[in-house]
C-alpha cells in the first residue's frame, strides 16, 4: 500500500482530505506564500522563458517540416515524416531525460529543457502546419506558378501566410500544452514554477503551506494560458482577412 | 519573324490508362483568338494547362515566338512568364488585396519597386475597371469582379499570351457580360488569346478561329462561322447546336 512518493508530491500526502480540511478549516498560509511573491515571480520568468524559446525552437523546426511533409520530395519527405512519429510517440520526459543525460546536448539543465520541449513541440507543429498547408486550396499554388513563380516562391509568399493564420487555434493549444509541459524541467533542477514551488516548502521545511504554493503556481499557469490564448486570437483577427469560399 | 507566335507539335498526355491527348497539332499566329470547344472531358483544360506546363505533356514539343519552351534544358517558369492564365475558380490569393494580387507577381517575378509595381496594378486594375476595389480582398468582390481581378493579373505580367478556361463558368448569367466585354476589349487590342468557353456569343464576335476538340483530338478548325454554319463533322455540328441552346449565339 505504501506508495514512495516524489519529493514534490510527498508533502501532500495524507491526501486531499487531510489537505483539504486543514486548507478550509484551519487558516490557509498564505503569508509564506506572498512573502515569497518575488521568488515565484522569477520562477514565472523563467517558466515564461522556457515556454517562449521551446516555442520558437518547434516553430523553426515545425513550419519547415509541416511544408515538407506536404511539398518535398520523397528523399526529404519520408525520414521527416519518420522523425515526427518517433518523436510524437515518446513521452516528453524520456525526451527530456535524452537530451540531457543520453545526448548531453548541454550541461546547462535549461538548455536541455528547451532542446527536449523545442524539438517535441516542432514534431507537433509540424502536423499543425501540415493540416493547415493542406487546407489551402491547390488552385492558390498553380495561380502563382502560373505567372512564373517558383515552388518555393509560391510557398514563401502565398502557401505559407494563409496556412499560418489557419493555423492560429492548433497553435493556441500547443502553446498551452508547451506552457504547462515547463514543469517537467524540475526534474533537471531548473527553477521554474514547480520547481520553485518545490523549494519553497522542501527547503524551508515548510511542507505544511504544499498545498498554498501549488495553488499559487497553478493560478500563474492559468493566468498566462489565458493571457497567451487572448493575445494569440487578437493576433488572429489583426493580421486576418476576410475569407470566402472559391474567390 | 514569320513564326507563328505559338506552335504545339504532337502533343501527348494520359494519366494511368486514360489518354486525354492523342496528338495535338496547332498553331497561333499573333492576335489570333482561338477558341477551345468541346465536350466535357474531351481534354480541353489538359491543352490549355500543357501550354503553360502546369501539366507536363508525355510528349510533344511546344514552341513560343519560335523558342521550343517543352522538353529538357528549358525553364518552366521563364514559359510562364510569358504566358498568362485565367482560371475558372478565378484562384485569386486570398490573404492579398485586388492590388496586392497584381503587385507580388510583378515584384518577385518581374523584380520590380513597390512603387513601380504598385503603378503598374493601378493601370491593370483600371483597365479593367476595377480601380476602386484596389483594397478589397477576394472575398469581398463578386464574381465578376474577382475575375477581372484574375484577368488583370495575368496581363500586368505582360505576356505574349493569354489562356482562359472558362472564365466565365462559374459566374451567375448577369455577371458573363462584364468579364466578356473586358476579353473582347484585350482582343481588340490584339492579344493572341487561346480560350476554353461555352459563350457562343463571345465566339461569333472576338474569335478569329474555333478548334473542335473530342476524345483528345482536334476534329475540326476553322473560322467561327464556318464551324456553326458548315461543320464538316457530325459531332462538331451536333455539339455546337447543344452548346448554342444553352449559351445562346448573342451576345450581352
Ligand atoms: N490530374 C488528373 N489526373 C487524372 N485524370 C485527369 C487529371 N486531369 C484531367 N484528367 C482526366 O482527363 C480527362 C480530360 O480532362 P480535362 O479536364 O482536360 O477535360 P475538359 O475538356 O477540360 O472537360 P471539362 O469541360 O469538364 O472541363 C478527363 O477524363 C479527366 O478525368
Ligand atoms: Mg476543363
Amino acid at each position: 500500500m505504501a506508495v514512495e512518493l516524489t519529493p514534490v508530491a510527498a508533502p501532500l500526502q495524507g491526501g486531499l482530505v487531510d489537505a483539504a480540511s486543514r486548507f478550509f478549516l484551519d487558516n490557509p498560509d498564505w503569508g509564506y506564500v506572498w512573502s515569497n511573491r518575488d521568488a515565484i515571480l522569477d520562477a514565472t520568468v523563467v517558466t515564461v522563458q522556457l515556454t517562449f524559446v521551446s516555442i520558437v525552437l518547434g516553430f523553426l523546426i515545425g513550419l519547415p517540416a509541416g511544408v515538407a511533409e506536404v511539398y518535398a520530395p520523397a528523399w526529404l519527405r519520408v525520414p521527416v515524416e519518420t522523425v515526427g512519429v518517433v518523436v510524437r510517440a515518446v513521452p516528453i520526459l524520456v525526451i527530456l531525460i535524452y537530451m540531457f543525460y543520453v545526448f548531453s546536448v548541454s550541461s546547462s539543465p535549461f538548455i536541455a529543457a528547451t532542446f527536449a520541449l523545442g524539438l517535441r513541440s516542432g514534431a507537433y507543429q509540424s502536423q499543425i502546419f501540415r493540416g493547415a498547408i493542406q487546407s489551402v486550396g491547390e488552385g492558390q499554388m498553380e495561380a502563382a506558378r502560373s505567372v512564373g513563380m517558383s515552388k518555393l516562391e509560391a510557398i514563401v509568399y502565398v502557401i505559407v501566410p494563409q496556412s499560418l493564420r489557419r493555423s492560429i487555434p492548433g497553435f493556441q493549444n500547443e502553446f498551452t500544452i508547451v506552457l504547462k509541459d515547463t514543469s517537467i524541467a524540475i526534474i533537471l533542477g531548473v527553477t521554474e514554477l514547480l520547481g520553485t514551488a518545490e523549494d519553497l516548502f522542501l527547503q524551508q521545511n515548510r511542507t505544511g503551506t504544499a498545498l498554498e504554493l501549488i495553488l499559487a503556481i497553478s493560478l500563474v499557469y492559468f493566468v498566462l494560458t489565458v493571457t497567451t490564448n487572448r493575445g494569440l486570437e487578437f493576433a488572429g483577427d489583426y493580421f486576418g482577412v476576410p475569407t470566402g469560399e472559391n474567390a | 519573324m514569320s513564326d507563328p507566335l505559338l506552335r504545339v507539335e504532337d502533343l501527348h498526355k494520359s494519366y494511368g490508362d486514360e489518354t486525354v491527348l492523342r496528338g495535338i497539332d496547332f498553331e497561333l499566329e499573333r492576335g489570333d483568338v482561338e477558341i477551345l470547344s468541346g465536350p466535357s472531358g474531351s481534354g480541353k483544360s489538359t491543352l490549355l494547362r500543357c501550354v503553360n506546363r502546369l501539366t507536363e505533356p508525355d510528349s510533344g514539343t511546344i514552341y513560343l515566338d519560335g523558342e521550343r519552351v517543352s522538353g529538357a534544358g528549358t525553364d518552366v517558369n521563364e514559359l510562364r512568364r510569358q504566358v498568362g492564365m485565367v482560371f475558372q475558380d478565378f484562384n485569386l490569393f486570398l490573404h492579398l488585396t485586388a492590388a496586392e494580387n497584381i503587385t507580388l507577381g510583378l515584384r518577385r517575378v518581374k523584380g520590380l519597386g513597390k512603387a513601380e509595381a504598385r503603378e503598374r496594378a493601378m493601370e491593370h486594375l483600371d483597365r479593367v475597371g476595377l480601380a476602386d476595389q484596389a483594397g478589397s480582398y477576394p472575398a469581398e468582390l463578386s464574381g465578376g469582379q474577382k475575375q477581372r481581378v484574375g484577368i488583370a493579373r495575368a496581363l500586368a505580367m505582360d505576356p505574349k499570351l493569354m489562356l482562359f478556361d472558362e472564365p466565365t463558368s462559374a459566374l451567375d448569367p448577369e455577371l458573363v457580360g462584364e468579364v466578356t466585354s473586358v476579353m473582347r476589349e484585350l482582343a481588340d487590342e490584339g492579344m493572341t488569346m487561346l480560350v476554353v468557353t461555352h459563350e457562343m456569343g463571345f465566339a461569333r464576335e472576338a474569335a478569329s478561329r474555333m478548334m473542335f476538340l473530342d476524345q483528345g483530338q482536334i476534329v475540326e478548325r476553322g473560322p467561327p462561322e464556318q464551324l456553326f454554319q458548315h461543320p464538316e463533322q457530325a459531332r462538331t455540328a451536333e455539339f455546337l447546336q447543344r452548346i448554342t441552346q444553352l449559351h445562346g449565339g448573342e451576345s450581352t
